[in-house]
């Protein structure tokens, strides 16, 4: 995906929730974290499972499964869980009040 | 005296004439049996569960077992290896159903409880719930409910299991002269997996445990043994009990002219044709004396393994208890890793002679099974073991009962019996 994907309008990300979304075919997650909003793969890669029907805490969303943790803003996978790779991390802008969401890298 | 009483093995008492006389309910009481599981092998012991070459790599498993309780042994992504039961923590189900593989986890089919190779608890579904609903109390602590961890120990590529805080050391544990023929075999080179051979005995694990401690029947019931010459009973033999009785170790001295020599003994064994021979001699006659001993020979570690060497084949007979009336037999064939392809064929041949259908073991497996139901069917019958004397010293002949007169001296003491 190298294109920029409109995936939801901005007033549609709540701050303290995940907003599952799909870009090109792919589930994501939106978060709204410090006013910021930031774009995750949403599929945990431990098990395949939405990871925003886990726990949002503060800036980790924790798999609704096996607890395995994510940085939302990043994707990073954090250490203690049984998942040991990223989910993709996505770029965001903001354009005439719609989220758009282009892979990174 | 109810049935519950009478089957009270504390009720129970040994027949009179000692460790030469062995009561027949001693092979199906299941209270006896119950009773062996907690003294032997949940007791002070260490049960052999494996090769490290079966796990050869980090990320590998493999499963084994301690008395009945299934068991996994894994080598986790550091390298170290572990031994937890194959059950999980939260209802007890079977995790893990594979004999062998690599994984980096292993998750429950039941409600898919997910365990690192350590045995920690990594993760459980819905541990908060589903829509806010139901889920785990606050203080539920993972780390509280990870697998139950046996204590592991190794020698050369052996791995052994206990249940237990108070067993000595493993090398304290199996005695010099049962460390030096265990190193003989396991410690000098790294080992390679050959394969595997498995069975279902219909008999009780010490039926099993008493016929490798017994060399009297070896030429006589195993007709391959003295029609092909391997053993007879003029060679070089030696039967020697270890530990209390715990342990033991057989060997004779290779003598390949043995074969062309008629005299007394020989004479007196039936089964001796000289109008047989066998098409491939290479099962018997070739041998790469790769010890540079001439010995070849088997020992006991009490309560599981039996360790064979017969000419070039090496193979751990791995004596799995399933209640007192069957046993599983596995039988787990090695060599070294940089053998060379012709002592591998000659391994890999020779291992003809054991397993299930082997040319000297078949008839084994077979007494035992129709031997059951006698045992079973007469539980206050008692056996006599008078070959080779009273006593429960070593012996260098064949035709001694002195192993299994030394096993159960060491038994009764530990049973109580």
């Amino acid at each position: 995906m190298t294109d920029w994907v409109r995936v939801a309008d901005e007033s549609d990300i709540p701050e303290g929730e995940p907003f599952a979304a799909e870009a090109n075919g792919e589930a994501i997650a939106l978060y709204r974290y410090e006013g910021q909003i930031y774009a995750i793969g949403d599929i945990c890669s431990h098990e395949h499972v939405r990871l925003s029907d886990g726990w949002l805490d503060g800036d980790r969303i924790e798999c609704p499964l096996h607890q395995s943790c994510f940085e939302i803003r990043t994707g990073r996978v954090i250490e203690g869980g049984p998942a040991y790779l990223d989910v993709p991390c996505y770029d965001v802008k903001i354009e005439d009040g719609a989220v758009h969401v282009r892979r990174k890298g | 005296m109810t049935d519950t009483a009478q089957r009270n093995s504390t009720a129970r008492k040994w027949p009179e004439g000692g460790v030469t006389r062995v009561p027949a309910w001693i092979y199906s009481d299941p209270d006896i049996f119950a009773r062996e599981m907690e003294v032997f092998h949940y007791g002070k012991t260490w049960n052999f569960v494996g090769l490290d070459c079966e796990v050869a790599e980090p990320g590998s498993f493999k499963r084994s077992w301690v008395g009945e309780r299934a068991v996994i042994v894994t080598r986790d992504l550091d390298g170290e290896i572990h031994v937890v039961e194959n059950r999980c923590a939260h209802r007890g189900a079977l995790l893990c159903w594979k004999n062998r593989g690599q994984a980096r986890e292993i998750t429950c089919p039941y409600h898919h409880w997910s365990y690192n190779l350590k045995g920690d608890l990594m993760g459980l579904p819905f541990l908060r719930g589903a829509q806010g609903k139901g889920g785990m109390p606050r203080d539920f602590d993972k780390s509280k409910n990870g697998l139950t961890r046996l204590r592991v120990a190794r020698r050369g590529g052996t791995i052994w299991a206990s249940y237990s805080d108070e067993v000595p050391p493993l090398e304290e544990y199996l005695g010099p002269e049962i460390l030096m023929r265990l190193d003989r075999l396991v410690s000098r080179r790294p080992l390679r997996l050959l394969g595997y051979s498995r069975q279902i005995v219909k008999s009780n694990w010490k039926l099993y445990w008493e016929n490798s401690r017994d060399p009297y029947h070896a030429t006589l019931m195993h007709p391959f043994l003295s029609t092909f010459g391997i053993l007879r009973t003029d060679g070089d033999y030696h039967s020697v009990p270890l530990k209390e009785g715990r342990h033991e170790y057989t060997y004779s001295q290779y003598d390949p002219e043995l074969k062309n020599r008629s005299t007394e003994a020989s004479k007196q064994i039936k089964s001796i044709r000289s109008d047989l021979e066998i098409k491939d001699k290479e099962v018997v006659t070739s041998v790469v004396d790769e010890f540079r001993d001439g010995m070849m020979g088997a020992f006991q570690v009490f309560p599981t393994v039996l360790v064979q060497q017969y000419f070039n084949c090496l193979v751990v007979r791995h004596v799995i208890p399933k209640g007192p009336g069957a046993h599983e037999l596995s039988w787990t064939y090695f060599g070294y890793e940089g053998d060379d392809e012709t002592i591998n064929r000659l391994r890999l041949k020779q291992s003809n002679l054991v397993g299930p259908a082997g040319f000297v073991s078949l008839e084994d497996s077979e007494v035992l099974a129709l031997m059951q139901p006698v045992v079973e069917s007469c539980p206050e019958s008692v056996q006599v073991l008078e070959m080779g004397g009273h006593g429960t010293e070593a012996q260098d002949t064949m035709m001694t009962e002195t192993l299994i007169r030394a096993f159960y001296d060491f038994y009764r003491r530990e049973m109580g019996l």
